[in-house]
């Protein structure tokens, strides 16, 4: 009995033992034996093309990708980085967002890849990824928006849509009078933006109007979101929703299939969704993103770059297959194959960027001088600041708000009042 | 009496007793103290491992300021006076305090209703309406949310198309400030209830049936009975289900992170769910470890004052 005892007490201590030894550091996956990890938000089918291309052109070299959902991915990526998790090695980055993580310490230096980033991509997309003159992420994608123009929805309404060109884009006002018509024609919604809360496809309103960007300072780290464009375009973006031209109750990138069912009239969505619409029974056309009376005609842009994890124990695996999928033509084209975007890198765009018109037939003519005209000269890029992670929540938990009917004025002034506290850790 | 020392637990001598020279003295590892050391290990490095550094991590945490420029540095409660500074966080403990006024008494109460309606004798289809109760517990939070979300949408949601059978006007749900809070307790009951139902029928099961018998007899009516029978019997059980639906609830985080973000209007900022995102969304750590250690204080604060309400009425 007491010979047991003994060794179920052993037994206890030595798993205590092992309690401990599996919660000490230095147990994480990540290794030098040519597998990468890599980590982003987007469906794990979308980067087969990529990792096989990369694994045939890289003997001995494996790439293993994770998917973290787009609404968790960003504060998943800053809490496991931050815990100095070893077990990503190459990771996705929203464009704004480098600078914050770089200033954590949570990418390393590509600052030796500088010569050849600048030379495949604009310098736009190059800025993207630097901080205080150091290189930290290599663009992969760039983006613009597009106004998706249901055609069975304005025949039923005898309205004539606005065509490709962006000599003839429309203002948000016409659009409005012709998303109403089609309301009124029986079309459920009249006009619907896909990321219904988000500052990357609302930025383009306030600017519209003149209102800057929201970010302003020698440091970038003041906040101008309260002034008076600012809040009239947020009155109107309000007015969209309490007025039943927009649903309420449908969340950022849940919208798309309401455009595919033929539910909405008017919808503003990225090139992605060219793919995307292409299966819809829907009769559609593309057609530039509509501005203000008045106001300057502005569209989104940037999108995601890549990085390396400093804690990673993979580094030079990782940079060769950031160097493949980023610098690489063929890597950056094969990163596109099964999704609509637009490749960052010059040469791989230029090949790509003709495949969009055929993408969905007679429908998605003339996309591809759409979105090349859009990013060439109607762009505006997010304002570049190490507090672009905290502006961009303060905003668009501000922006969900005013669509579910808070006072547009009040509620960004409140907003403001919150960047100010949030900033101040940084400063 | 024999002549071998009396040996405590840790194999040391009695006192009183003298060890005579070269007899034998066991070491303290192979006593009876160091088996029992040994069984409570696992339970006791579990403890500090997965309970107390966290929590001395957090405190610690939350007396220093961590910044981009000047690093890291010691500021006392710096985070602390900060945070009550701050006009969210005090919206958080306020949205947190009257959803735990509301939510615990809710789902106790219905519990304790289903519980005594289930284990009735004569209640037709009893076992089938407890597996429909009982059913929300085995789907994931996340799921739940979902289906909820779908629910309350405010555009031909399945709310909205029962209100509208029953001539009422369409409601926000969710997107107002209004009902967002009690769109979330109404979710979080469908699967708590449940829960909680399963303890109480066992406390219930429990009672012994002479005691029913007795008031019977006694001709007591069936809300005499359960409040001179079945509430005291049940006290213990009851007890339990308190507390532990409390600290269940001031812990919740996935449906607002799922449904509303904390919103509209702040109205769904559980303290949990602030937490989360002044940590991991604003990267304000030593901030979000100040309120780890203020929602703890809550917590102790409250279960504290429920055990001694519970132990005046023993």
């Amino acid at each position: 009995m007491r010979k047991r005892q003994r060794v179920l007490a052993s037994v206890a201590g030595a798993a205590s033992l092992a309690l401990i030894a599996a919660c000490s550091p230095g147990s994480g996956d990540g290794g030098g034996d040519g597998t990468v990890q890599f980590l982003g938000p987007e469906d794990p089918a979308f980067f087969e093309p990529l990792i096989e291309a990369f694994e045939a052109s890289h003997e001995g070299y494996t790439v293993e990708y994770t998917q973290v959902p787009f609404d968790q991915y960003n504060s998943t990526v800053q809490q496991r980085l931050s815990a100095g998790d070893e077990s990503i090695d190459v990771y996705a980055v929203d464009q704004p967002r480098v600078p914050w993580m770089a200033a954590q310490g949570l990418l390393e230096d590509l600052s030796d890849l500088e010569e050849r980033a600048r030379e495949v991509t604009t310098e736009g997309q190059y800025s993207t990824g630097v901080h205080q003159d150091k290189l930290w992420a290599l663009p992969v994608w760039n983006s613009t928006q597009l106004m998706f123009v249901n055609q069975d929805a304005l025949a039923a309404a005898d309205v004539e849509g606005p065509g490709t060109d962006p000599a003839g884009r429309w203002t948000w006002e016409q659009t409005v009078e012709a998303a109403e018509a089609a309301q009124e024609s029986g079309t459920e919604w009249g006009l619907l933006l896909e990321q219904t809360d988000f500052y990357y496809q609302l930025q383009p309103l306030m600017e519209s109007r003149g209102g800057g960007s929201g970010v302003v300072g020698e440091d970038m780290l003041d906040q101008d979101v309260a002034n008076a464009e600012w809040v009239e375009a947020m009155e109107w973006y309000g007015a969209t929703f309490e007025d039943g031209l927009s649903p309420r109750g449908v969340g950022t990138f849940e919208t798309s299939p309401l455009f595919s069912a033929g539910d909405v009239a008017f919808f503003v969505g990225g090139p992605w969704d060219l793919g995307e619409f292409a299966d819809s029974d829907v009769d559609w056309t593309v057609a530039p993103m509509p501005y203000f009376e008045g106001g300057e005609e502005v569209t989104p842009s940037g999108s995601w770059s890549w990085g390396v994890n400093p804690a990673s124990q993979a580094k030079d695996a990782a940079r060769l297959f950031l160097e493949y999928a980023a610098l690489d033509p063929e890597g950056n084209l094969a990163s596109t194959e099964r999704q609509t975007i637009i490749p960052a890198n010059t040469e791989a765009a230029e090949e790509y960027l003709p495949r969009m018109d055929a993408l969905a037939g007679d429908r998605s003519a003339g996309a591809a001088d759409l979105i090349s005209y859009e990013v060439a000269n109607t762009g505006v890029v997010r304002p570049v600041t190490v507090g672009y992670a905290q502006f961009e929540e303060v905003m668009n938990t501000a922006f969900a708000d005013i669509r579910n009917g808070s006072d547009a004025a009040s509620r960004l002034e409140q907003a403001g009042e919150q960047l100010e506290d949030a900033w101040a850790p940084l400063r | 009496m024999s002549g071998a020392p009396v040996r405590t637990g840790g194999g040391e001598p009695a006192v009183g007793s003298r060890p005579r020279p070269g007899h034998y003295r066991r070491p303290w590892w192979r006593g009876t103290a160091a088996v029992a050391l040994a069984f409570l290990l696992p339970s006791l490095v579990a403890l500090t491992l997965l309970r107390l550094l966290p929590g001395a991590t957090a405190l610690w945490g939350s007396l220093h300021h961590t910044s981009l420029l000047s690093g890291e540095s010691f500021v006392g409660l710096g985070n602390y006076l900060d945070l009550f500074a701050n006009a969210d966080f005090r919206g958080a403990v306020a949205v947190t305090l009257l959803f735990t006024l509301v939510v615990n008494p809710l789902q106790v109460g219905i519990s304790v209703a289903l519980a005594v309606l289930y284990t009735r004798r004569r209640m037709a289809g009893a076992k089938v309406w407890r597996a429909l109760v009982i059913l929300p517990i085995a789907t994931p939070p996340a799921v739940s949310a979902v289906v909820w979300s779908v629910i309350f949408r405010p555009e031909g949601g399945l709310a909205n198309s029962l209100l509208a059978v029953a001539g009422l006007p369409p409601q926000g749900f969710l997107t107002s400030p209004d009902q967002a809070l009690a769109s979330i307790i109404v979710l979080l009951s469908w699967i708590g209830v449940g829960y909680w139902m399963l303890f109480l029928i066992a406390g219930i099961n429990d009672i012994p049936a002479e005691l029913y018998e007795a008031a019977e007899l006694d001709g007591a009516s069936p809300a005499r009975t359960f409040l001179s029978v079945t509430l005291p019997m049940l006290r213990r059980p009851l007890s339990f289900v308190l507390v532990a639906a409390t600290v269940s609830n001031l812990l919740v985080f996935a449906p607002v992170q799922i449904l509303t973000g904390g919103g509209p209007e702040g109205s769904t900022n559980l303290l949990m769910y602030d937490i989360y995102s002044r940590a991991y969304a604003l990267g304000d750590m030593g901030r979000a470890q100040a309120e780890v250690v203020v929602l703890v204080v809550i917590t102790l604060v409250i279960v504290a004052v429920q055990f001694r309400m519970l132990r005046s009425e023993d």
